[in-house]
């Protein structure tokens, strides 16, 4: 029977009302009682505590919505000085660098198989490398560095997926922070010049085979060799001689010029361990001038042998030459054994590479005083 | 005995105490089926005063129901020593020594075992009807252990919905917004999040490089409270260890992290639910659960109307996109005979319902691509439909913005609108099936919850196809939407999450039901 039927009839519709009121009544007080158990039993169990919260530390949490501010009240953009431990290498690693170091460290990016190449073909020729270099070489091909060489390699990529955004570099992270803990280790060797040769790594046997062949003039800027003929354009005759002279010894000249006019600053010296005594034994050949790859390098190196090499080489002189016993011939050894453990301190060098090294003796005339002023 | 228990109910333990216990609740506390509710009607009324409510109580040393309130029950329990009755109402029991409800553990194992034994009675009879209703929801409660470390701990916080424990910022660790992207959108599935949280992977790897484990830990930092962004240089290592395709410090593509990700997880933790997955289809891990979808698709030849059908599992459901080189709708002739034809797209944005309309729509193979029938032993032309068989409780769609054919590579920007609540049936193989059998009008059933979704990440790209950046829209608290730019999170509108681009759609089914 509808409600609305009942309401006309008298004193059975106050019953059914009472009834319902009855129902409604007990409706509401058992949902109560259900509610008095549930409390009843969490005291009895010991968990009602649980509601308890600390309103204090509670008023931490809340979120913040101003502009110029995130969620927690913070300023945008403060975080640039994280660091992380890379997992595979254990070193400290700024945390927006830490992708293209672990790709380097676990051999992934597009150039570790050549670097690893390599160290491994340069492992055999010279046996006194030392460890710590074998890490640095990871960091040569770095190309984050270098905004030149890498454009170079972004058109040779090929995409992999049809349907993702084209992979390429993106440049924000380029010159990106360098972070505390950044060492001299992370100074880049930019050996990413692939017309090139390092010549640091070759043995002087093949130094010797090779710049028979190749103009083998270093590149100031990528510190290679140029694998062109002897005839290429690009260098000069004297430029050439100086280069055999310098590494092969001032016998190994095939060139007719005399007139050696290599480019100083593109030699980065071997600051190999051996210290000045090496150094200066290097400068010594000096019928042909001594190259001192020092101007551009270790003048400016920020380490150990800086100081100590730069009055000897600026003269350029016979007097410091004289000074050391070292023959021509056996420098190159020294140069080529001793090159990478310079590596790491001369490639220091490389922001301020372009500059022309000065020369604060200019009193003292040589060949190179024409090289200087390239 | 614990606190909360008596020394009086050993009294009552003797004999065959768990059957009479059990009879008691199934027959006067909790009714299964309508014959014991009568029952319960008929026969539960006071034996002193006859009232039916009142706080009816049964003593269980003998048959006796009387009222609470009126103090009956007490009376009998004097005069005859019964010192335990039960409520009718609640199954609660009391003890007339000690004056107090009490919680015997074995007679609270009794209760709920019979509670559940009635609700799944109730609950069959309402499936038959289509109530969706399942299994019982009991809330936590926390063991002795527990409630140790609890006390041990009153610095207790609560998330509320003002709170920002569960939002952590991510640093970029050089192009890898792609990653902090979707690990924004895992860490918000709320399946995944309560499967984190309450510690659920066992882990069965030897060495440390379990990304599940990784997964756990980063659930861990973020609802740590911390406030700083989280680095996640490990995340990297292990997804660059485990999928070596993705390797490489270059900008890479969302969706296919995704997928990565994704597979991973799923290798890992492919123990957990204790079943070796030796058949994939049947894994029933986590990720599985979550994510794992089946797509029918349909062939039909059109000579024989023959129907193969196959059934692949699937993580994620690619959309194509008007603007495209391919024709947006090319209907087939023998295509969906309902709205589509000659409706004007032009008007109006695309939604996301219309990609998908594209993407079940029957698709006519042409003459080049005919397929073997079995029917007809012979190769005939067919057409192709996909369909929805099973959907995951987490749908993935992703819109193929990024074009890369023959002629061109081009990001495609055109604006789909996608809706905040998505309504999955039409799609679903058991509807094209229904409209296949001429049911063409489908009657909304209101009570048929199982398609519907909530939208609750939104993955954007902004940008060109050479280089470009991630962000993520993420939903938390039910209706409050966060905007993660690596490592800064801020407050957004639903109104900025529905005009966005979008790239990758995550949508949540809104019921989930007990097994």
């Amino acid at each position: 029977m509808k409600m609305e039927d009942m309401a006309l009839s008298g004193p059975d519709s106050t019953r059914l009302e009472a009834l319902v009121h009855d129902i409604y009544s007990e409706l509401v007080e058992d949902a109560c009682l259900g509610l008095c158990f549930e409390v009843h039993r969490a005291v009895k169990h010991g968990y009602f505590f649980l509601d308890d919260t600390d309103p204090e530390s509670a008023k931490e949490f809340e979120i913040v919505d101003q502009p110029g501010l995130d969620i927690f009240g913070q300023v945008y953009n403060q975080w640039k000085n994280k660091e992380c431990e890379c997992p595979n290498c254990k070193r400290l690693i700024a945390a927006s660098r830490f992708a293209p170091h672990l790709e380097k460290c676990l051999g992934m990016g597009r150039n570790s198989s050549r670097i690893a190449s390599r160290r491994l073909a340069s492992n055999n020729n010279n046996v006194s490398k030392s460890e710590s270099d074998q890490e640095d070489n990871d960091d040569l091909n770095d190309n984050d560095w270098s905004y030149g060489a890498e454009k170079k390699s972004k058109k040779r990529k090929s995409d992999k997926n049809q349907n993702s955004p084209r992979r390429s570099k993106s440049l924000k992270h380029k010159n990106g922070d360098l972070g505390s803990s950044v060492t001299s280790e992370a100074f880049k060797y930019n050996n990413y010049n692939s017309t090139g040769i390092n010549y640091e790594t070759l043995g002087p046997e093949e130094v010797r085979s090779l710049l028979t062949t190749q103009c083998g003039v270093i590149s100031e800027h990528t510190k290679k060799m140029c694998t062109r003929s002897q005839r290429c354009p690009q260098h000069t005759d004297e430029q050439r001689r100086s280069v055999r002279v310098f590494l092969l010894g001032p016998s190994a000249s095939s060139l007719p010029d005399t007139d050696t006019t290599a480019e100083s600053d593109t030699f980065d010296l071997q600051g190999d361990g051996g210290g000045p005594q090496n150094l200066i034994s290097r400068l010594q050949w000096e019928d042909s001038p001594d190259i001192s790859p020092t101007d551009s390098a270790s003048s400016r190196a920020s380490t150990n042998h800086s100081d100590p090499r730069r009055p000897k080489k600026k003269k350029r002189t016979s007097l410091a030459l004289n000074h050391s016993a070292g023959g021509g011939e056996g420098t190159s050894g020294n140069l080529t054994s001793g090159s990478n453990g310079g590596i790491s301190q001369s490639s220091v060098n490389l922001p301020t590479k372009k500059k022309r090294p000065k020369l604060p003796a200019p009193s003292i005339s040589s060949i190179y005083d024409d090289l200087n002023q390239h | 005995m614990s606190p909360a228990g008596c020394p009086h109910v050993n009294c009552f333990k003797v004999d065959n105490w768990k059957q009479n216990l059990r009879a008691i609740y199934q027959c006067f506390v909790w009714s299964g089926s309508a014959e014991t509710r009568k029952r319960k009607a008929k026969s539960c009324i006071c034996h002193m005063c006859g009232a039916h409510l009142s706080r009816l109580h049964s003593c269980l040393y003998c048959v006796f129901f009387a009222c609470f309130a009126k103090k009956h029950i007490h009376e009998h329990a004097k005069s005859k020593r019964h010192n335990l009755a039960i409520d009718l109402l609640y199954g609660g029991i009391y003890c007339f020594m000690c004056q107090d409800y009490i919680y015997d553990k074995d007679m609270e194992q009794i209760a709920k075992e019979e509670q559940r034994k009635a609700w799944k009675m109730q609950g069959l009879k309402a499936f038959e009807l289509k109530l969706g209703i399942g299994e019982k929801y009991s809330t936590w409660e926390p063991t002795k252990r527990e409630l140790e470390l609890l006390r041990h701990n009153p610095k207790r916080r609560r998330i509320t919905s003002n709170c920002t424990i569960g939002l952590r910022g991510l640093i970029n660790l050089g192009n890898t917004c792609f990653m902090n992207c979707i690990v924004q959108a895992l860490t918000h599935t709320p399946l995944l999040r309560d499967f984190f949280l309450s510690d659920r992977h066992k882990c069965e790897m030897q060495s440390n490089s379990c990304l599940v484990c990784e997964m756990s830990q980063l659930f861990q930092e973020f609802y740590s409270g911390h406030r700083s962004p989280h680095i996640p240089f490990r995340l990297l290592h292990l997804v660059w260890t485990h999928a070596r395709h993705l390797a490489g410090y270059e900008q890479q593509d969302a969706h296919e992290f995704l997928i990565a990700a994704l597979d991973v997880l799923h290798r890992h933790c492919k123990d957990d639910n204790g079943k070796k997955a030796n058949n994939p289809n049947h894994c029933n891990c986590i990720i599985d659960q979550i994510f794992t979808g089946g797509l029918q698709s349909d062939v039909t030849c059109q000579v024989c109307h023959g129907v193969s059908t196959t059934i692949d599992p699937f993580w994620d459901i690619s959309l194509d996109l008007p603007g495209s080189s391919t024709p947006f709708w090319p209907l087939s002739p023998g295509g969906d005979g309902s709205t589509l034809n000659g409706e004007s797209h032009a008007t109006g944005a695309t939604t996301l319902t219309d990609c998908l309309r594209r993407f079940t729509r029957p698709e006519h193979l042409g003459s080049s691509a005919k397929i073997k029938c079995s029917g007809c032993h012979s190769y005939q032309e067919s057409t192709k439909q996909l369909t929805m068989k099973k959907l995951p409780i987490v749908a993935c769609f992703h819109l193929k913005r990024f074009e890369h054919s023959a002629k061109l590579r081009r990001k495609i920007t055109t604006y789909v609108s996608f809706p905040l609540e998505l309504d999955m049936t039409p799609f679903m193989a058991s509807s094209k099936e229904s409209r296949m059998n001429g049911q063409y009008q489908q009657t909304v059933e209101p009570f048929n919850n199982d398609n519907k979704y909530s939208l609750f990440a939104v993955v954007n790209h902004q940008g060109t196809l050479e280089s470009g950046h991630y962000t993520t829209f993420i939903r938390q608290h039910k209706d409050q939407w966060f905007k993660c730019d690596d490592a800064i999170i801020t407050k957004a509108s639903i109104e900025a999450v529905l005009d966005s681009e979008g790239y990758l759609l995550f949508y949540h089914k809104q019921f989930l039901e007990y097994e």
